[in-house]
């Protein structure tokens, strides 16, 4: 039997941080996400593999992976390697990186859709990056997203009402339902020649909410109507990429976009985001000044050189999707076993999974604590992600774990 | 609706509206209405109206016109009404003119209680009993002032779209006050009483803390992490709330 957690180092640690960082831990990574709080850790002192351990000594079994970019496994000798050597040689410099262009070669080469790409950040940095491209290739104002839909933190990316949004950054987004192709033509036709591009993820994955899969035909519709009214179509692939199909989440539902967001898979950890496209729309990228003063580091590149790679190699994302498969059938199964009906929806890979025996969710929110405080850190609110660093040795511990968490509610 | 006009509204339905706890926990109050026996209308021309109702050393606060009041005063305008909320104006006595002194004299003395209470400062708030009655009221005009801007602010509007059928519970920890909101469809219902069975939780570890986050003076995200705020349940509720308790400063300061 695995005892309960103690986190009372983070929780020192956090008290520090909160007199000179707003909320302590900013961002998605607050504890303040975590319900409760209390039975998570907040700080991390190492990571390996599928595990990382807090700053109390505890080890968890990641199923956030950082909330995506771990997927070959914490500190991965390849890409870690790959990076270091970089770094030797030079990061950021005066100069362009070579890999720069060996990694677009690479990005080019596997993602079908890809004549170019574009190097950044984060996921944010190409999904605004990816709108500002189809604005300027239509001439039109106009963006449709999805209810629900997080394409990152600029202020047209949230929903209005949140603080430090101004009525004018939103005035020209237009927001329709998930799997809904007649909203879309609607927008199309109240807004005739104004819609300038559709961004959505492969699916929809709504924050506390069950994640929904396209409806047979939704993506064809939405292509067609785009290619009709020469609208951009934006994927926006940072959550998914790389976790359902190596050559963008497209080929794996079957559509081609104009315009691909890569970031959270891309390097294992190492900070990079891609925007790849079509060549039609190449010149329209190369008219936006866009740049960002480390977009050009090589560390990033060639961890992404090597992380793709070894991807492609392992045929991650069949592993990965067999892998979840194995893993939280698993768990519906010995969670039947205690009268829980735990729901999973979205892709093995990346799974959304939740207890729904009460409406409130509390009864969810509970059990995830107490895998939490046991060693399997599960977010009671986020899709889950699994790695290649999850293999089957990785899986058992989780479902010892995952039955003591049962048994304790 | 314009600005105004919801100003007023929240004017009426969220700040009067203490006046109902005032009677009960104010002596002074207390005192001055325990043998008044009658309702006042305020109404606002082409705007909203409320009625201010006395018995038995109680007080009912409601939304609308009053069927037989005692004293009806009237504002030209929504702003107008606004004004006089503000001190900077007053209202037109259109009946109960044998009632003028208690409204130069009496009625007066009630609402500056009200404004003391509603005002804080540091000094004030450093007493627990002003510190304790000053956090219940907060979190009844914020509670009440959700209900109107659920309907009427836009942004408002926009936000309640996403809460779903269901009961939000606040609780100031340990003996505090607590509040209730029920979503369900396009009614929302304030009570105080506390939910058997909430669909999501907000509380409080104490006055300090929830005085504090309801007048925004404390990091929301912190005192999550730290456990001095805790939420559970359906926490799309709580944030859709927020964000709709966030308009309250662009009405009333």
């Amino acid at each position: 039997m695995t005892t309960t957690y103690d986190y009372s180092r983070s929780q020192e640690l956090f008290q520090r941080a909160v007199k000179v960082i707003p909320c302590g831990v900013p961002g998605h990574m607050s504890p303040g996400v975590n319900v409760p709080p209390a039975d998570y850790p907040i700080f991390t002192e190492k990571a390996k593999g599928a595990m990382f351990y807090d700053l109390d000594g505890n080890r968890f079994i990641d199923y956030m992976c950082a909330y995506g970019p771990m997927v070959l496994g914490y500190n991965n000798p390849l890409v870690d390697t790959a990076a270091t050597e970089q770094l030797k040689s030079a990061d950021l410099t005066m100069g362009a990186s070579p890999k720069m262009v060996e990694l677009a070669e690479l990005l080019v080469d596997m993602v079908p859709v890809a004549d170019w790409a574009f190097f950044a950040k984060n996921g944010g940095d190409v999904t605004n990056y990816a709108t500002m491209i189809a604005r300027t290739a239509t001439n039109r104002k106009k963006i449709v997203m999805i209810q629900g839909g997080y394409h990152g933190v600029a202020p047209w990316m949230q929903p209005p009402g949140h603080h430090g949004l101004i009525e004018e950054d939103y005035s020209h987004i237009i927001r329709i339902p998930w799997n809904d192709v007649n909203a879309f033509q609607q927008a199309v036709d109240q807004y005739p020649d104004q819609i300038a591009g559709f961004i959505a993820t492969p699916y929809h994955v709504p924050t506390f909410y069950d994640n929904e899969l396209p409806k047979e035909g939704y993506w064809p519709g939405i292509e067609l109507i785009c290619r009709k009214n020469d609208i951009v179509l934006i994927l926006d692939d940072i959550r998914h990429g790389f976790r359902l199909d190596m050559g963008g989440s497209c080929e794996y539902f079957g559509f081609k976009p104009d315009l691909i967001c890569f970031c959270k898979a891309l390097a294992n950890g190492f900070p990079i985001s891609a925007l790849v496209g079509r060549e039609s729309l190449k010149l329209e990228a190369a008219k936006i000044f866009y740049t960002g003063s480390y977009w050009n580091q090589a560390v990033p590149m060639a961890a992404a050189i090597a992380c793709l790679t070894e991807l492609k190699r392992l045929n991650a994302p069949a592993v990965m999707l067999e892998n979840g498969e194995k893993l939280f059938s698993a768990m519906q199964t010995m969670a039947a076993g205690y009268g829980y009906d735990l729901n999973v929806t979205g892709a093995w890979s990346m799974p959304n999974i939740r207890i729904t025996n009460d409406d409130s969710n509390m009864l969810h929110q509970q059990w995830c604590a107490e895998c939490t405080k046991r060693g399997v850190f599960l977010a009671s609110h986020h899709n889950l992600f699994m790695s290649l660093a999850h293999d089957e040795a990785v899986i058992s511990q989780t479902l010892e774990i995952v039955d003591e968490a049962f048994n304790a509610l | 609706m314009n600005h105004e006009k919801i100003k007023a509204l929240l004017n009426m339905n969220a700040v009067m509206k203490n006046l109902e706890e005032l009677v009960r926990l104010d002596s002074q109050v207390a005192e001055q209405v325990k043998d008044l026996d009658f309702a006042m209308e305020f109404s606002t021309l082409f705007g909203p109206k409320c009625s201010v109702e006395f018995k038995a050393g109680q007080c009912r606060v409601r939304p609308g016109k009053h069927a037989s009041p005692r004293i009806r005063l009237l504002c030209f305008s929504s702003a107008h009404f606004n004004r006089v909320m503000e001190g900077k104006s007053n209202p037109i006595p259109v009946k109960g003119i044998r009632f003028l002194k208690f409204l130069s004299t009496e009625f007066p003395k009630i609402t500056d209680r009200l404004e003391y209470y509603l005002k804080p400062d540091g000094a004030k708030l450093a007493d627990p009993e002003y510190l304790k009655i000053n956090t219940r009221f907060t979190l009844n005009t914020a509670m009440n002032a959700v209900k109107f801007l659920a309907i009427h602010d836009p942004l408002g509007k926009f936000n309640r779209a996403h809460i779903p059928t269901g009961t939000v519970q606040f609780q100031v920890l340990p003996d505090g006050p607590s509040a209730v909101l029920h979503f369900d469809g396009d009614t929302i219902e304030v009570s105080d009483q506390p939910c058997a069975s909430p669909s999501a939780v907000l509380l409080f570890k104490d006055e300090q803390t929830a005085n504090d986050l309801l007048n925004g003076n404390c990091d929301a995200f912190a005192a999550l992490a730290t456990g001095d705020v805790k939420m559970k349940g359906r926490i799309p509720m709580i944030e859709a709330i927020n964000l709709i308790l966030d308009r309250i400063p662009m009405y009333l300061s």
